[in-house]
């Protein structure tokens, strides 16, 4: 099996004490993401997200099939993350690492569990039709970070992705093609974002934000906190890694708030602008259908 | 392996004895380092305290009352804050203080200034010159890799074993095509630590007419030196026997590591030591049956009796009694008696339960 | 069945009668099974686990066609200078109400055994043990909420007797809040130790300290809350992991007592001796 590089103990050190300095390889502050892009794909429910040099693209998808039998009147909703050998060696395929396991169920417990999605809103006839909702998430490259990086594109593709328009008229279900009606967004209750703070030092007095691969590799811990921009807590997971103080973890939280807040206005941002391009588009192409005609 | 859960305790009065230690030591330090913005945090803390009395006291840090609990000490608790004394094992000294504190639950023991916990129970630690049965798990080109119980392998290379033919014999490439032939997967064998590596690991040998392959006999794994009762350190680890009731002479070997072998002494033919008169030439005839993995012919007294002694020493373990020549010996014949008496006669040799609580109290008795 | 929590506000009592800061009964062994390295056996209230701890040891060579699983962990801890902490976790079919096999590749349970592998990890030292590996084996007999903190509670246990050296005993217990995330009252008290039921209904976390110090190993918490409560309730959880260390330093002292009189270990030099020196 393909093994990850470790750093040498000289690489260690060099990064560690620069840490303990104030210093981050990149100029960086302790509480300072990297360039957050987001950049949505042609059709809708695509989103291909850069954060400094690690790129995460999500993909939402959707079908009618059966709803479990124990949950008629949710429709499914599933979130798949794949790490190929593309974003590094160390990944392989049909072999999940505990870095993906630990990545899925993360974004399984901030993005599912915490009800961002209004699955009530899915099903079409209680207990037989319902919509399946499925985001595909593909790391394209892996430069620390994947958690925070992957819970964007996830919720950035989902508020951005448009499902067929529905329709029951005397028990016949109905899906309309784009052309005939106007596809609708997902029913969708709040948007949830994953925050990891890298804990450094002999007793973890050090935190970091977004920490690059190289600060991945030689971090004491870490502690992923996922917020809305509410001050509601979905989610936080520290597993285990280097005790942190209690009151540390509490000041990271409230860090944490604040930079899903930013998070948060940038995706509307994002998503206002590109409604309004495709409005543009879709008025200009109308008119030109009319003029020729 | 079968699950076996002994049955519960009663409950138990917890903080019988704690209900004075309601202490402020912990608000305090709170208190100290907490920011404005962490005052709720603060009395939280405090409404604790209050609203919940004895039940949820939180204790002054353990150090107050170091040997309070019978000399046991535990992982996290300070041995002392004095600065006079140095670590040893089971202990390590907190960042940026000069207190030791124990990191295994066990016993303070002490050599002049060197400070180390002896733990209640744990894996053997070689140590040079230990006599320790083992068994091979891995063949490698020129060594063998030996389980005896501890954190580590051990390692036996070709070249610490007495070669057939001769004791000064030079190691020659055939012996290392042949490896196996020594010692394969799954042998036991009896050798003694030769050295340590920085890291733990030992490197045994058998040169010596004392160690070698082990067979005609039966293997038993107690706890060894490490820690927690079996196998410990003494004068003799290995002695020949005279068994009751026929059973002829029975070798013992009490490994260090408390793996033990109990096996039918085989005596090097008379008519061979006749002929021989030099040392060299014995191991030289020796050797030719030293590698044999066959068992010589056992009588069944013999083995009926090589029961009986791995019986006693089961019994000896599971009744937290040392495992040395003195006890094997004084037990072997206790069992003898005991068997004697009961209604089934010399072929009793069942020692577990009830019996092996009777013999453990007749052995602590005397 | 949704929880009454009306009742709570009237009496200041849980379902089970107890108090907002009270643990459920908690009972732990040690020493279970003779043949392994160290063991326990642990109850929170209705949560029963059992622990085993094998090693540390040297994995000898990997035999059979499946090379590449088994060089996985096998060449990792072979390089590594420090002990590999290996944990696994075996739910029993019969440990909840609805019997259930869950499969092997189950995501939550990988999940915990990452998460205790490394909480421990970061206690034990595991540095004194090159290239050898500790391996934890857990099995969970009974489930009624805090299954996180009764496994780490187990796996400490076991790991002490095993002799294992640690820093400190790694101690974990859960924490809630009594209204549930809608409604965003102050008055909400902090609650101590959640059962299945509390932990369906409210929000609530686990935490897990590094002995008695205010040091969070893990800090889990799967459910929606104001971030407001975090504050109460991770104080709550670490007050309780406290009385948990407690508990738990009791079983091992009381165990080396029962040694020490029956003559198995040897008795130490009391520090008063030293002094003399």
């Amino acid at each position: 099996m393909p093994r990850e590089a470790e750093p040498s103990l000289n690489e260690k050190q060099f990064l560690l004490q620069a840490i303990q300095e104030n210093l981050r390889l990149d100029g960086r502050e302790p509480d300072q993401y990297r360039p957050l892009g987001l950049t949505f794909g042609d059709e809708h429910g695509v989103a291909d997200v850069t954060l400094g040099k690690t790129r995460v693209l999500a993909r939402a998808s959707a079908e009618v099939t059966v709803p479990y039998a124990d949950r008629p009147l949710d429709g499914v909703f599933t979130i798949a993350t794949e790490l190929s050998p593309m974003a590094s060696p160390a990944f392989e395929v049909n072999r999940p690492t505990e870095t993906e396991v630990l990545l899925s169920r993360l974004l399984e417990k901030t993005v599912r569990r915490s009800g961002a999605l209004d699955t009530e809103s899915l099903c079409l006839v209680a207990g037989q039709k319902c919509w399946s909702v499925r985001v595909d998430v593909h790391v394209l490259s892996h430069d620390g970070n994947l958690i925070d990086a992957s819970c964007f594109a996830v919720v950035a593709a989902l508020r951005h992705f448009r499902k067929p328009d529905t329709s029951i008229e005397g028990g016949v279900l109905t899906v309309y093609t784009p052309a005939e009606r106007e596809p609708v967004p997902l029913g969708w209750l709040h948007s949830p974002f994953c925050v990891t703070w890298s804990y450094f030092g002999d007793e973890g007095e050090t935190a970091l934000l977004d920490a690059t691969r190289a600060e991945e590799q030689v971090r004491v811990g870490s502690c992923t906190i996922s917020l809305n921009r509410h001050g509601e807590i979905c989610q936080i997971a520290k597993l285990g890694g280097t005790p942190v103080d209690a009151l540390m973890l509490l000041q990271c939280t409230s860090i944490a708030l604040a930079k899903v807040k930013e998070i948060s206005s940038l995706l509307d941002r994002k998503l206002d602008e590109d409604t309004k391009q495709r409005n543009k588009g879709g008025r200009a192409a109308e008119l030109t259908a009319e003029n020729d005609r | 392996m079968p699950i076996t859960i002994t049955a519960p305790k009663p409950v138990r009065q917890l903080y019988e004895d704690q209900d004075d230690v309601m202490s402020d030591s912990d608000s305090d330090s709170q208190s100290s380092k907490d920011g404005g913005n962490n005052n709720k945090y603060k009395n939280m803390i405090n409404m604790i305290k209050a609203e919940s009395g004895a039940a949820a006291t939180t204790t002054t840090r353990s150090s107050t009352k170091p040997t309070s609990h019978g000399e046991i000490v535990t992982p996290g608790e300070v041995i002392t804050d004095d600065p006079q004394w140095m670590r040893g094992h089971g202990t390590f000294v907190a960042p940026a203080t000069s207190a030791i504190i124990s990191s295994v639950a066990g016993t303070i023991s002490r050599t002049n200034k060197l400070l180390s916990v002896r733990p209640l129970r744990a894996r053997y630690t070689p140590e040079v010159g230990d006599l320790i049965v083992g068994r091979i798990v891995e063949v490698q080109a020129k060594r063998w890799r030996v389980d005896v119980g501890a954190t580590q392998l051990a390692s036996l290379p070709l070249s610490a074993i007495n070669l057939p033919g001769g004791i000064l014999r030079k190691r020659t490439e055939t012996d290392e095509l042949q490896i196996r032939t020594f010692f394969a997967e799954g042998d036991l064998l009896v050798a003694e630590v030769q050295q340590l590596f920085a890291d733990g690991g030992a490197v045994l040998h058998t040169r010596s007419l004392k160690y070698g392959k082990l067979r005609n006999g039966v293997f038993v794994a107690v706890s060894g030196m490490g820690g927690g009762g079996g196998v410990v350190r003494s004068r003799r680890q290995v002695w020949t026997m005279e068994a009751a009731n026929g059973g002829g002479q029975i070798d013992v070997a009490l490994g260090v590591n408390g793996f033990v072998w109990i096996s039918k002494h085989v005596e090097t033919p008379p008519d061979l030591l006749e002929k021989t008169a030099g040392i060299t030439n014995i191991e030289e005839s020796v050797s030719a049956t030293m590698y044999s993995s066959q068992n010589d012919r056992i009588e069944a007294e013999t083995m009926r009796e090589i029961a009986r002694i791995r019986g006693v020493v089961t019994a000896l373990v599971e009744n937290g009694l040392r495992v040395d020549e003195d006890m094997v010996m004084r037990g072997y014949h206790e069992a003898v008696e005991m068997a004697i008496l009961s209604s089934a006669g010399p072929d009793d040799i069942y020692l577990g339960g009830e019996r092996g609580q009777q013999l453990a109290a007749a052995l602590t008795a005397i | 069945m949704p929880l009454d929590t009306s009742a709570y506000g009237l009496a200041l009592l849980r379902v089970d009668g107890r108090r907002w800061n009270e643990l459920r009964r908690m009972h732990a062994q040690i020493r279970t099974q003779a043949a392994a390295d160290g063991s326990s056996y642990l109850e929170m209230g209705h949560t029963k686990v059992m622990c085993v701890v094998t090693g540390p040891s040297e994995p000898g060579p990997r035999r059979g066609g499946l090379g590449g699983t088994a060089s996985g962990g096998g060449a990792s801890s072979a390089q590594s200078k420090d002990a590999e902490v290996a944990v696994s976790i075996v739910v029993a079919g019969f440990s909840s109400v609805d019997r259930k096999r869950p499969g092997r590749g189950d995501k939550r349970i990988l999940e915990l055994q990452s998460t205790i592998s490394s909480a421990l990890a970061a206690s034990l030292h595991t540095h004194l043990f090159p290239h050898s590996t500790i391996s934890i084996s857990l099995h969970v007999l009974s489930q009624d909420g805090s299954l996180l903190a009764a496994l780490i509670n187990a796996a400490t246990l076991a790991c002490v007797d095993a002799g294992i050296p640690m820093t400190d005993y790694v101690v974990a217990c859960t924490a809630g809040s009594t209204s549930t995330y809608a409604a965003n009252d102050e008055a909400a008290d902090p609650l101590l130790d959640l059962n299945h039921q509390e932990e369906q209904e409210l929000p609530g976390l686990t935490v897990a300290t590094l002995g008695q110090t205010d040091r969070v190993a893990v800090l889990v918490c799967e459910s929606r809350v104001q971030v407001s409560r975090l504050e109460g309730m991770l104080a709550v959880g670490v007050d309780g992991c406290k009385q948990v260390r407690e508990i738990l330093d009791r079983v091992v002292r009381d165990k080396g007592h029962r040694m020490l009189l029956e003559g198995t270990v040897e008795r130490g030099a009391g520090l008063d001796d030293m002094e003399v020196d």
